[in-house]
């Protein structure tokens, strides 16, 4: 039976090529997106759930209220892990990691000169324990227990030594400071929040010899004993931020509060909280996962409606096999065979096609995709699911259609379908709902993304170049400076703590001086250059000047230490920019700190957020950068001028400049990835749908070839015989466009959501959209309707 | 073995029913070749379809046997169809994506025939109505008759007691048509049950009763030897 129906499932796919090969490709181009979005998707879901005790690891955050205004911070005190190793018996093992990468580059010197490296983390003694990560040599038992021990991993190793075996032992300089290598471990998993090369023990940090409440710089993590619930440790924890923290907190009018984070809910989790490795926004998994299930959805719908409109074709084969005796189970089993057979086409295909392609798309989104995920059990079982969901839903309806044809009417000649015309009506608004509702969300993606290029961010990043040098070379920056100016290469120069797109130190306000407020606030370490340099502009009051510094380097009690605040912190504390210059605040250490100047709101951190408070002090110690401002022209040639210089200076060091626009642009790489994966499948979606209306158009127009024939002998032209068969289509086009309308203007509300500096998105992408879609329906109809009126009615009438 | 009491079959229309069959009795014995003749629209086709349940839309009674079929059940119904009826039509209605054998062999498929039996039924077949060397050829590379030909051999592959053939010869020459009928004329000294619609006189020769249908009635019911 089976063998009868796959035989004729087979002999009727080849016999009309037109049709399968619509239906393939369909299919095909589907499937290829589904299994890729399914792929990526998979791989950012299973971020951290390679760990053995996954599910008992969690880490810790904090939450600040101060003033009324709650904050969330991805980092805690060094004092933390201490405490819960030592009091807490709900607790089996707490580490501490510290990101040095956040902060600066280290020049790390294996034998062969420094080489600028960032991903050095300082961890503790415990950090296997929690993370279960293999070593290849040395010992867990005897890692990072002392000052000066660093574990490599195993690619870093084989880079700095040639192999494993040859790195053991070893030691290496950080910043000068001698390491002794005790283990070299395997690389972190691309799917691991983890992600460092070098590992060096905590004790050698100050704070590892000391832990200490504050600051709170420090990622950490607890392993909880099984069976322990995680409302109850924080509860506990609850009570212990009282004991430690209680008397400082009535004092100072804070509150602080720990709260836990499965491990496994770190990368998709909330994108404001600092983090070693940049995490994926959940809602744009979701929304790529929809973007995945309508693509599927469209290519099969594309087989539905081909396969009804088909069986107007088939009902005479329908007629002979029920009046044979063939019931309607058996014939749905058929067809639903054809279909599943095509589907099992599309998926070989498509694996071959993956498979071509899956380096290119892992270079492209920066994600490594498993193709061999899809051949492990659970990949075998999602691709059969696949194979029978999409071939059943393919099948099941025109199946039903064709068997349930009575066998008189199917036999005695053509038959009209009245109720499939119908849903095949409803599927093709859907298709074309879907296409220009992801067209509208393409140019919504972009156009946030194009604002955030193109904004004023209220300095000039133009010609700006970053460039980072160890605190050893300090002393020389004045000299550098001097030199680079005097050679033209450079306008000006300033010393800075960071790069001006990403300035994250967290510092405090206390009560005190002129100010009774408490509140969070970013620092920013800069020398007097950084208000030129940058241009910023200069509300009220001046900048720093050499004066300020022999100021604040008093250590007879009498320093006073100037600073200049942005336009929000000024308002934070309920002053305007002119009042505040002069006012006295206490910035912890720098208790008497004076208001020397107020500057205009800059962007310091991605358009995600507001613009918080600022302050800028001055204190060139802090700084690691220099940012350096070229003249106009080719920055080619200024490099060179400058690299000349560098090298004379600090030979140790390498000349590596970075372009401040480019950084720029680099946080919105997410952002950039998910308009590009907007473009790509709002083009394959409309891509389907069109050879989808290709498909249907040519039934339609090869039905009604008789009728086209007789208008043409009475004399129509090709537009009205287009306008026949394309009025019926525009109308459902015209209903999509209402829905893909709502959608976007839904789609919009809700992407831009995320952005606290939003663009505005005007009529233009929903007019190109539903413009694009009709203009390419039109020209698919308009390119089968011309091959039917070329046809000689002659031929077409004379056989009735 | 039929016997079709008061049927009446009509259609609908906006002021009045249109009768397309009125007052059809009739009784067909065992073994008979009953020829049904007369104009286009005369019923001979609706009668046709009646009584070789594709049609269940009319009124009066049926029986089949002992058996009305108005009272069986849809399952009873259904293998009464599939064992007992074979069908015939002018315009042949093979099966253009199945080969002579496969298009042959279908009705077995649904009669669920095992697969040794099925290979035996069918060369036999073949080898009746010498189409040994053309069993892996399409329909369309068949002539007219041969096409024809391969349709009643699929009509008594399931070995029906009762063939109904609505205008066998319609699209075929003389010669062609005699040799059908001749096949015919075989099946039914064999015992089969023929029943034929036919435009054509000397078609009715073959049979053993001819009956002429006008406007939806039975005109005249003879018995020819």
């Amino acid at each position: 039976m089976w063998k009868n129906y796959f035989k004729i499932s087979f002999r009727n796919l080849q016999k009309r090529k037109l049709y399968t090969g619509i239906n393939l490709l369909g299919l095909t181009i589907a499937l290829v997106s589904f299994f890729a979005i399914s792929l990526y998707i998979y791989h950012e879901w299973s971020y951290d759930r390679m760990y053995k005790d996954a599910d008992r690891i969690l880490k810790l955050n904090q939450e600040f209220i101060s003033g009324g205004e709650k904050q969330l911070v991805g980092t805690s005190p060094s004092m933390l892990p201490v405490v819960l190793r030592e009091e807490f018996s709900e607790v089996e093992k707490a580490t501490l990691v510290f990101d040095l990468g956040i902060f600066s580059t280290v020049m790390v010197d294996a034998g062969a000169g420094n080489q600028e490296e960032s991903k050095f983390a300082f961890v503790d003694e415990f950090f296997f324990e929690v993370f279960d990560f293999s070593l290849l040599s040395g010992q867990k038992s005897n890692l990072l227990q002392n000052p000066n021990e660093m574990v490599l991993t195993q690619s870093t190793a084989e880079r700095l030594f040639g192999n494993v075996q040859s790195a053991q032992g070893k030691s290496l300089k950080v910043d000068g400071q001698e390491y002794e290598i005790k283990g070299v471990m395997e690389d972190f998993p691309s799917n691991s929040h983890l992600e460092f090369d070098f590992l060096a023990s905590f004790k050698t940090h100050r704070h590892g010899k000391e832990p200490q409440w504050s600051p709170s710089n420090y990622y950490n993590y607890v392993k909880l004993k099984p069976g322990v619930k995680v409302s109850d440790f924080e509860k506990n924890l609850a009570q212990m931020v009282d004991r430690y923290l209680g008397s400082d907190q009535e004092e100072y009018g804070f509150q602080t509060d720990f709260y836990t984070q499965p491990v496994t809910a770190i990368h998709t989790g909330d994108p404001n909280l600092s983090s070693i490795k940049p995490g994926v926004n959940l809602k744009y998994l979701y929304i790529f996962a929809i973007v995945a299930l309508l693509l599927m959805i469209i290519g099969v719908i594309n087989y539905v409606n081909l396969a009804t409109a088909e069986a107007t074709e088939r009902n005479k084969e329908v007629g002979l096999r029920k009046v044979m005796g063939a019931t309607q189970s058996q014939l749905f089993g058929q067809f639903v065979s054809e279909s599943m057979i095509l589907t099992f086409g599309g998926l070989l295909i498509s694996l071959l096609v993956l498979y071509i392609l899956v380096p290119v798309l892992s270079d492209w989104v920066q994600v490594p995709l498993q193709l061999d995920l899809l051949v492990s059990p659970f990949g075998l079982i999602f691709l059969g699911g696949v194979l029978l969901a999409v071939g059943f839903f393919s099948g099941a309806y025109p199946s039903l259609i064709l068997a349930k044809m009575e066998p008189i009417r199917a036999l005695g000649n053509k038959i009209k379908l009245g109720g499939g015309a119908w849903v095949r009506k409803s599927l093709v608004v859907f298709q074309f709902f879907v296409s220009m509702g992801l067209l509208i969300s393409t140019f919504v993606v972009k156009s946030q993304l194009d604002f955030m290029r193109e904004v004023t961010l209220g300095y000039e990043k133009e010609q700006l170049i970053s460039l980072s040098y160890p605190y050893q070379a300090r002393a020389k920056m004045p000299t550098i400076k001097e030199e680079m100016k005097r050679t033209g290469a450079a306008v000006s120069i300033a010393q800075a703590a960071d790069m001006p797109i990403h300035i994250k130190a967290g510092y405090k306000i206390f009560p005190g001086g002129d100010n009774q407020r408490e509140l969070m606030i970013t620092g920013y370490a800069v020398d007097p250059d950084l208000v030129n340099t940058l241009d910023l502009q200069l509300l009220a009051g001046e900048n720093f000047t050499e004066f300020d510094i022999q100021r604040n380097q008093l250590e007879d009690g009498s320093e006073e230490f100037s600073v200049l605040l942005n336009e929000s912190a000024v308002r934070e504390m309920g002053w305007t920019a002119e009042e505040a210059v002069g006012k006295r605040i206490n910035l912890g250490y720098m208790s008497n700190s004076v208001i020397k100047g107020v500057v205009g709101d800059f962007y310091f951190n991605s358009l995600h957020q507001k613009v918080g408070p600022l302050v800028i002090f001055h204190d060139p110690m802090e700084a690691n950068v220099l940012l350096i401002k070229l003249p106009a022209g080719d920055p080619a040639n200024h490099l060179a001028a400058l690299e000349k210089i560098w090298k004379d200076q600090v030979p140790d060091r390498p000349f590596n400049p970075q372009f401040v626009d480019q950084a720029y642009a680099n946080l919105y790489a997410s952002e950039e990835r998910a308009s590009m994966v907007f473009t790509l499948f709002a083009g394959i979606a409309v891509f389907i749908a069109c050879i989808g209306l290709f498909g249907l158009v040519s039934y339609v127009a090869l039905r009604r070839t008789r009728e086209i024939s007789i208008r043409k002998v009475l004399g129509a032209t090709p537009v009205d015989v287009l306008s026949v068969l394309a009025v019926d289509f525009m109308k459902l086009l015209g209903i999509s466009s209402l829905l893909a309308i709502t959608f976007g203007l839904w789609f919009s509300k809700n992407w831009l959501q995320d952005f606290a500096n939003q663009t505005t998105v005007g009529w233009m992408p929903y007019v190109f959209s539903i413009a694009l879609v009709f203009a390419l329906a039109l020209l698919t109809i308009f390119y089968r309707t011309w091959e039917v009126y070329r046809l000689n009615p002659s031929n077409t009438l004379k056989s009735e | 073995m039929i016997e079709l009491k008061n049927i009446d079959k009509f259609i609908e229309s906006r002021f009045q029913r249109i009768f397309l069959l009125k007052g059809i009795n009739l009784t067909i014995q065992e073994g008979e070749f009953v020829t049904l003749m007369g104009p286009s629209g005369a019923g001979k086709s609706t009668l046709l379809n009646i009584l070789g349940l594709l049609d269940e839309d009319y009124s009066g009674d049926f029986l089949f046997g002992e058996k009305n079929i108005r009272q069986m059940k849809e399952k009873e119904r259904s293998s009464l169809h599939k064992s007992e009826f074979g069908y015939i039509f002018q315009a042949y209605h093979l099966i253009d994506e199945l080969t002579v054998y496969e298009n042959i062999e279908t009705p077995l498929l649904y009669r669920k025939v095992s697969s040794s039996e099925r290979k035996s039924i069918i060369a036999e077949l073949l080898d009746r109505f010498n189409m040994v060397a053309k069993k892996d050829l399409f329909p369309a590379q068949l002539s007219g008759g041969q096409q024809q030909l391969v349709g009643i051999a699929r009509a008594i592959a399931g070995r029906p007691r009762v063939l109904l053939a609505d205008e066998p010869t319609g699209n075929l020459h003389s010669a062609q048509a005699k040799e059908i009928m001749e096949v015919f004329q075989d099946l039914h000294k064999e015992g089969t049950t023929i029943i034929q619609a036919t435009h054509a006189r000397e078609n009715a020769d073959f049979g053993t009763r001819l009956i002429h249908l006008v406007d939806g009635r039975i005109e005249s019911d003879e018995k020819i030897s």
